[in-house]
């Protein structure tokens, strides 16, 4: 049965949902970065200041220039949680197999084999358009097709506005003539290597054998074939059912790159998770840091976690040092984020031998007693060391 | 005995009947379509049943000239669209830029019209467009940017069925389509007036009047015709249409459970003097 995947992208979505708030600023450039930081960068930016050169990441004090009647508008991250789940509530209404980005105003709906409640999944993506507009004050591009990726590069193709409906079938002929770096999951190096051959549009690299295609991208061969022919079995995830995670978020008062200032931060971050984590009986496989400097770029590092452990000292040395990997370059950070993933439940066997398992069993003492007292008598009442003055 | 009369099982009939749309997943449920027919394949399936459709896709899309293109070896010599216009023009009109959206669209139909494929072109106006000077001057002003188009106007407002309306649509050789709906008071009447010699143009949507303002497609358009109410079209109404005009157009919009299909079999077998 030919799926039906409905894609709603709101785009440049914190300058949408400000401009909801405050009409003056319809038609007006519009950037979303904090005017008060000493060297502030652009967040997000209407179209009406990106066609006059603003990016994302941009000092402020460039943007103002290149762009004289800029509005200039604070990041307010609960106001953007509140539209997606404003966005959520309108979608729910249709579909289980919901599947939202990361406050940035767009999802994934899947209708397959809805029509015969709701019509035409064509109609759906239409009304579900007019209810957001109506509704929430902010008009989404809307696109339909049979999977994930063809919708996504639809959506990409109309932005800001506009809508697009990708037949079953007519996958290939829509990607064909477009340049490859549309379609996701054809990535940075595919993209240079690719650049390099003087490859730029999907039907001068569909064309290629398959052997040749190796010659040029390697492993990655296949994967960017079948991305380029519009092909993606990837299911929409139902909203809520994401795989179980533990994660943690601290945006820095100042910003630094101090890697002492850093590690301090990321301690408290650790007991937090390693804590949730204990409290749901669980340990994680992997851990992840992401970390987003102040001039709006991200970094995300992960490692695995072997043994699995919930246990803070344990975490905390993984965590260092994925947050080394992650935190190379001069720039300040902003925001650090935690991600503890892949849980299972506690493995059963200690190990194997004494010297080790004296020492994992000292650690497990250590933070069950760190946790009794906490329940007790609360967070502050027992610190490590480290976080001490 | 009424006569028969040259109905879609000749392409180029004078009478062509279809269904509004043919890409619906439930018509494989319902048995149109073999069971999991992919939505590529209907187009095929569908010519082999009915010589016209109406293209209900171009409503929420502007049509693209490509996918035109690809869509025309999908179906036999002769086979005919009526296309929807796209709703920027009908429903969601931009004061400002409806007239690119006018060029926009002949482009993306070009290749049906180059093909002599385009047997017309469809004006949906929603029920809330009432007849005012404001509207009726850019009825006026979007039928001259659409001239030369077979153009068949369907208004849902009551307030258009007026002989100043049918004339000034006769005097530009613009077809009035004829609808079937449920009978409620502020939609428009079933008529059967022609106002253009060369093609008339009729709708039926069904009868269901609780579904109708549920804002629900699937309850909306949700009914089966019975013989009997057909006979009163096959009769009566769509002779008399036919003898003032050259050629006309009938379509199913009753597309719940496939029982447009059916209905265009049954009103083509009482046309053809099958069935009483």
């Amino acid at each position: 049965m030919d799926r039906a995947i409905i894609h709603l992208n709101i785009a440049d979505f914190a300058a949408a949902v400000e401009r909801r708030l405050d009409r003056r600023l319809d038609r007006r450039p519009l950037v979303i970065a904090a005017p008060t930081a000493a060297r502030a960068v652009v967040y997000d930016m209407s179209d009406e200041a990106y066609q006059a050169g603003v990016r994302k990441g941009m000092p402020l004090s460039r943007a103002t220039r290149l762009c004289r009647d800029l509005a200039v508008r604070p990041p307010q991250p609960a106001r953007y949680e509140q539209a997606m789940a404003d966005l959520l509530g309108q979608a729910r209404t249709y579909s289980p197999l919901i599947e939202p980005g990361e406050q940035d105003g767009h999802l994934f709906v899947d209708v397959t084999g809805t029509s015969r409640l709701f019509g035409p999944p064509v109609d759906v993506a239409w009304r579900l358009r007019r209810r957001t507009l109506q509704a929430l004050g902010l008009d989404p591009i809307w696109t339909l097709a049979a999977n994930k990726l063809v919708a996504k590069v639809a959506s990409r193709l109309v932005k800001p506005q506009g809508e697009y409906i990708v037949a079953p079938g007519d996958e290939e002929a829509f990607l064909s003539p477009l340049p490859v770096w549309l379609v996701p999951g054809v990535e940075g190096p595919d993209l240079s290597r690719l650049r390099e051959l003087n490859l730029t549009r999907v039907h001068q690299v569909t064309a290629l054998d398959p052997a040749h295609l190796e010659v040029a991208l390697g492993s990655r061969a296949a994967c960017v074939a079948a991305a380029l022919r519009g092909r993606d079995e990837a299911p929409v995830l139902p909203l809520g059912q994401k795989p179980p995670r533990v994660e943690v978020n601290q945006t820095l008062a100042t910003d630094t790159h101090d890697p002492a200032v850093l590690e301090a931060r990321l301690y408290p971050m650790v007991e937090t998770a390693g804590r949730q984590l204990r409290r749901q009986g669980r340990v994680a496989r992997r851990i992840a840091v992401t970390a987003d400097y102040s001039d709006g770029r991200r970094a995300v590092r992960q490692m695995r976690v072997e043994p699995p452990t919930a246990n803070d000292l344990a975490l905390f040395d993984l965590a260092r040092r994925v947050l080394h990997l992650a935190v190379v370059r001069r720039t300040r950070v902003r925001h650090l984020r935690l991600v503890c993933d892949r849980l299972i439940f506690p493995p059963a066997q200690l190990p194997l031998f004494e010297e080790e398992r004296r020492h994992v069993l000292r650690r497990e003492h250590l933070v069950a007693a760190m946790d009794r007292i906490r329940d007790r008598f609360g967070m502050e009442a027992v610190r490590m060391g480290r976080l001490a003055g | 005995m009424q006569p028969s009369m040259d109905t879609s099982v000749s392409p180029r009939g004078r009478l062509r009947i279809g269904t509004s749309g043919y890409s619906y997943p439930e018509w494989g449920d319902a048995g149109f379509y073999p069971p999991g027919t992919p939505a590529q394949a209907m187009l095929p399936l569908y010519a082999r049943r009915f010589s016209i459709t109406e293209l209900n896709y171009t409503w929420y899309q502007m049509p693209k000239a490509a996918a035109m293109e690809r869509m025309l070896p999908k179906v036999p010599a002769g086979f005919g669209f009526a296309a929807k216009l796209t709703r920027s023009m009908t429903h969601e009109i931009d004061p400002h830029g409806w007239r690119a959206q006018v060029t926009q669209f002949r482009q993306g139909i070009a290749p049906l019209v180059q093909a002599d494929r385009l047997s017309a072109l469809l004006v949906q106006l929603p029920a809330a467009f009432e007849r005012t000077d404001a509207r009726r001057h850019y009825l006026a002003e979007l039928l001259d940017a659409l001239a030369g188009l077979p153009v068949a106007v369907e208004f849902r407002h009551r307030s258009w069925a007026v002989d100043r309306v049918f004339s000034e649509l006769e005097r530009r050789r613009v077809t009035l389509v004829s609808v079937d709906a449920p009978d409620l008071p502020y939609l428009f009447p079933t008529l059967d007036v022609v106002t253009n010699p060369d093609l008339f143009y009729i709708r039926f949507h069904g009868r269901n009047a609780r579904g109708w303002r549920s804002g629900n497609m699937q309850k909306q358009f949700d009914y089966l015709y019975t013989p009997a109410e057909l006979q009163a079209w096959s009769g009566e109404r769509i002779p008399q249409m036919a003898a003032r005009a050259h050629s006309g157009l009938i379509f199913f919009n009753n597309h719940v459970r496939a029982q447009a299909p059916r209905n265009a079999q049954m009103l083509i077998e009482q046309l053809e003097g099958k069935t009483p």
